[in-house]
């Protein structure tokens, strides 16, 4: 038992971290240590707590960039490892387990140590980038023991909710596409906020379950500093104010069993992924549509056929034209979405965020189905769409994102006619970050993650910041933002390009 | 001994993959032809514990598949249809995983089917690089790593140069001796030199088992040959069962499959596997 568990945790291992996209986040996630931890001298800090910045020790350092780095399991972590069991159905290798004594039990715990091993190599690296900032920045010498032990009281339950989560998701049919990538995303993001608001309140039961450590660090921050202002990440900070050190946690054995506790709690939860896990019966996969089908979305979308029939059926001429009919057609539940935004377009103008949070989930594949698709030959040996690819995507993507908010823009059109243009170019902001990433990754996961990251951070920032206000929610942007997202869209149009004729040449 | 009773499957929405299968096989190769969507997939996915039958018992070596799936699986070798690989592994690390799988810790053994396939010099390189054959040559060392009684490859021959294809016919018989191997194909020529036995689905039924000989036995008398002019031969095939067609200066050479002599100067030819097959599927279609 323990000899199968051990091969699918080192196949699993090696298939990940020999792949070169696995390779570039992991030197960029090591290098952000850099991005995170600026001098002091700038201005800004790693970490201020009410203001005053804390002085660069192994405790200070270790504590914050343990807390982005749970932030990061919590958040990417999911979208990077939740493709162990996909794998296996793609490659048909899953035919060949099921066919071997591997019980599903084994098959599901090898899965999750395999995410487990493969999250903590990954933060084993971006401690290791951590500690060197610590040797260029710091201002005490670096006590490994110290650092490494900030990183044990938060990293750990990130990673295991993580791995357990993102098997769970992957066994259950309706959870195991989009739709789950999508719900993890709330799901977490209202975990997040749920449980540090419960522990802030004296909920004592929800220190079991904070998995990212956020709670954890808010209440040692409010017990021994007196103060819930504190701020991770570059930040500016008070220059009157002293330079604040502080230890780093100091856990008495009740804290680290509450802490063992959070960690382990998930794991039971991989028992609701047996029964459900298809163990590779391709009747079960059919049944539960793993390619894309599943059972109650198919049930939608033929409710909202006749729906989108006539939109799909419309005879236009052009490839990009034909490539958004193709989204509607394929899906149609646009439908439903298209309604649904042009009702609360009426009801509520202030949902528009909301709006464009949908559109970008209905454009996140456009770019990359027809690679998943395995269809990218027939579309190549087009004319000019060889070529032309990202331009065609883009298009596309755009046409099906202005179909969405048709009303959203007439109503803005007459109502705010200031605001029409930097709604314009939001919807083509997220059009290119949609083709973008979705050329240059090969899948709509990191489009989706890292948009809804954004969006999230965007709407609860509630326009304080002008600058994030990337589609006129709350204001009328200044030109300069306008500008900027123009750019960003045509450095991201760029990028994509550039990636896309390299593989041509390869 | 792999005996099938009345062994169904039915679909989510009432279509049947196999519908009433009842067969016994003792050792040897066993190929299973039949055109794509007979069945021969399910039925061989059923046999390898992948999915279970809806109705019907399978036993092998006395053991009901269904009831104790761990039993057969110690002594089953699987290569499904259109396997992949893992791409970043190298040959060595893929075929010491299923052995892990398998229960198999013996480096010796992986060096051993390496070997056997020919792959030892690329042991080391990563699978992403190999050619289709190579593929399907690490995928019949992996099914055979466990040393199984059972044997099951489904259309290994899909996608392969004929070069390959002979190849890969040849390290199966070699490795199917004294195994009971199932070979899924809907290519004749695959099995005619390596099956001892041929059963031809169609429809998620079996409409024949027997061995080569006797099936092409069946066709004497049912396989014609005869030279038609080009403009004539479109209508020909039309109307009559068409077996094979050979353009040549003087016309087209054809054989043809039927119960009654063709019009138009037919000669009575040997059948051959492929003649023995299209007769067996028109035969039964007819019945």
């Amino acid at each position: 038992m323990i000899g199968r568990i051990g091969a699918i945790v080192r196949a699993d291992f090696l298939i990940r971290f020999r792949r070169l996209s696995t390779v570039v986040v992991f030197l960029l996630l090591s290098g952000f240590a850099y991005v995170w931890v600026p001098s002091p001298a700038t201005g800004r800090t790693l970490m201020q707590v009410n203001g005053a910045r804390v002085l660069y020790n192994s405790a200070a350092i270790g504590m914050a960039t343990a807390m982005l780095a749970s932030v990061f399991v919590g958040l990417f972590g999911f979208y990077v490892i939740s493709n162990a069991v996909r794998r296996d159905i793609d490659s048909r290798c899953g035919y060949v387990i099921a066919s071997t004594n591997v019980r599903t039990v084994e098959y599901i715990v090898g899965k999750f140590l395999g995410n487990v091993v493969f999250l903590s190599t990954f933060m084993g690296g971006y401690m290791g980038a951590s500690m060197c900032m610590l040797l260029v920045r710091g201002e005490a010498r670096l006590q490994p023991l110290i650092f490494m032990k900030q990183y044990a009281v938060l990293v750990p339950s990130a990673i295991v909710f993580v791995s357990v989560v993102a098997i769970v998701f992957e066994s259950i049919p309706f959870l195991a596409g989009r739709f789950g990538d999508v719900a993890y995303f709330f799901l977490y993001a209202l975990s997040l906020g749920l449980v540090v608001n419960m522990m802030m309140h004296g909920g004592a039961v929800a220190r079991y379950v904070d998995f990212s450590g956020f709670g954890y660090l808010m209440e040692q921050t409010q017990r021994n500093l007196h103060t819930q202002s504190l701020s991770i990440g570059s930040s500016p900070f008070d220059v009157s104010k002293p330079v604040l050190v502080i230890d780093g946690f100091n856990l008495s054995g009740g804290a680290w069993a509450t802490r063992l506790v959070s960690t382990l709690s998930p794991i039971p939860l991989l028992l609701i992924a047996v029964p459900f896990f298809h163990r590779f019966d391709p009747a079960r996969l059919r049944a539960a549509g793993a390619k894309g089908k599943r059972g109650w979305m198919r049930n939608i979308n033929a409710l909202a056929r006749p729906l989108v029939r006539p939109l799909a059926a419309i005879p236009v001429r052009g490839a990009a034209l034909k490539d958004a009919m193709m989204t509607f057609a394929s899906t149609p539940f646009t439908a439903f979405a298209l309604i649904g935004i042009t009702i609360a377009a009426v009801a509520n103008p202030a949902s528009l965020p909301i709006a464009i949070a949908i559109v970008a989930i209905f454009i996140a594949d456009v770019a990359s189905r027809d690679r998943r698709a395995g269809t990218t030959g027939l579309i190549y040996a087009a004319p000019r769409l060889r070529e032309r690819f990202v331009t065609w995507k883009l298009s596309s993507a755009a046409i099906v994102a202005l179909l969405l908010l048709i009303a959203p823009l007439l109503h803005t059109a007459i109502a705010q006619r200031g605001r029409l243009l930097p709604l314009l170019i939001g919807i083509l902001f997220i059009a290119a970050a949609a083709t973008s990433l979705g050329v240059i990754s090969g899948n709509p996961k990191t489009f989706i993650v890292l948009f809804l990251t954004f969006w999230y951070v965007v709407v609860n920032d509630k326009g304080a910041t002008k600058a994030l206000d990337f589609a006129g929610f709350f204001s009328t942007p200044a030109m300069g933002v306008m500008l900027m997202y123009v750019g960003i869209t045509v450095v991201m149009i760029a990028m994509a390009e550039m990636v896309h004729r390299m593989r041509l040449r390869d | 001994m792999l005996v099938l009773e009345g062994v169904s499957k039915k679909f989510r929405g009432g279509n049947y993959g196999v519908r009433d299968v009842s067969l016994s096989i003792g050792s040897g190769v066993i190929g299973l032809l039949g055109p794509n969507g007979a069945g021969k997939t399910t039925l061989m996915q059923m046999i390898a514990t992948i999915t279970r039958p809806t109705a019907g018992a399978i036993r092998f070596q006395g053991i009901d598949v269904a009831r104790d799936p761990d039993a057969i699986r110690r002594k089953l070798g699987y290569l499904p249809q259109d396997f992949g690989v893992y791409d970043n592994l190298t040959a060595v690390e893929f075929l010491s995983y299923f052995a892990a799988l398998k229960g198999i810790h013996s480096r010796a053994r992986v060096g051993e089917m390496l070997e056997m396939v020919n792959l030892h010099n690329v042991a080391r390189r990563p699978i992403g690089g190999f050619s289709g054959g190579m593929k399907q040559r690490l995928g019949i060392a992996q099914a055979l790593i466990n040393d199984p009684d059972l044997v099951i490859v489904d259309e290994p021959t899909a996608g392969l140069d004929p070069e390959e294809r002979v190849r890969f016919r040849n390290v199966l018989a070699d490795a199917g001796l004294g195994k009971l191997v199932i070979l899924s194909t809907h290519i004749v020529s695959d099995v005619e030199s390596v099956a001892t036995h041929i059963a031809i689905m169609n429809g998620g039924s079996i409409v024949a088992c027997a061995t080569p000989e006797e099936l092409m036995r069946g066709a004497e008398g049912s396989v014609w040959e005869m030279v038609v002019p080009s403009e004539r031969f479109d209508e020909l095939r039309r109307t009559a069962r068409v077996s094979s067609a050979v353009r040549k200066s003087d016309g087209v050479h054809v054989r043809i499959v039927s119960g009654e002599e063709p019009r138009g100067g037919a000669s009575a030819a040997e059948p051959t596997l492929e003649d023995a097959f299209l007769h067996t599927m028109s035969t039964r279609a007819a019945a």
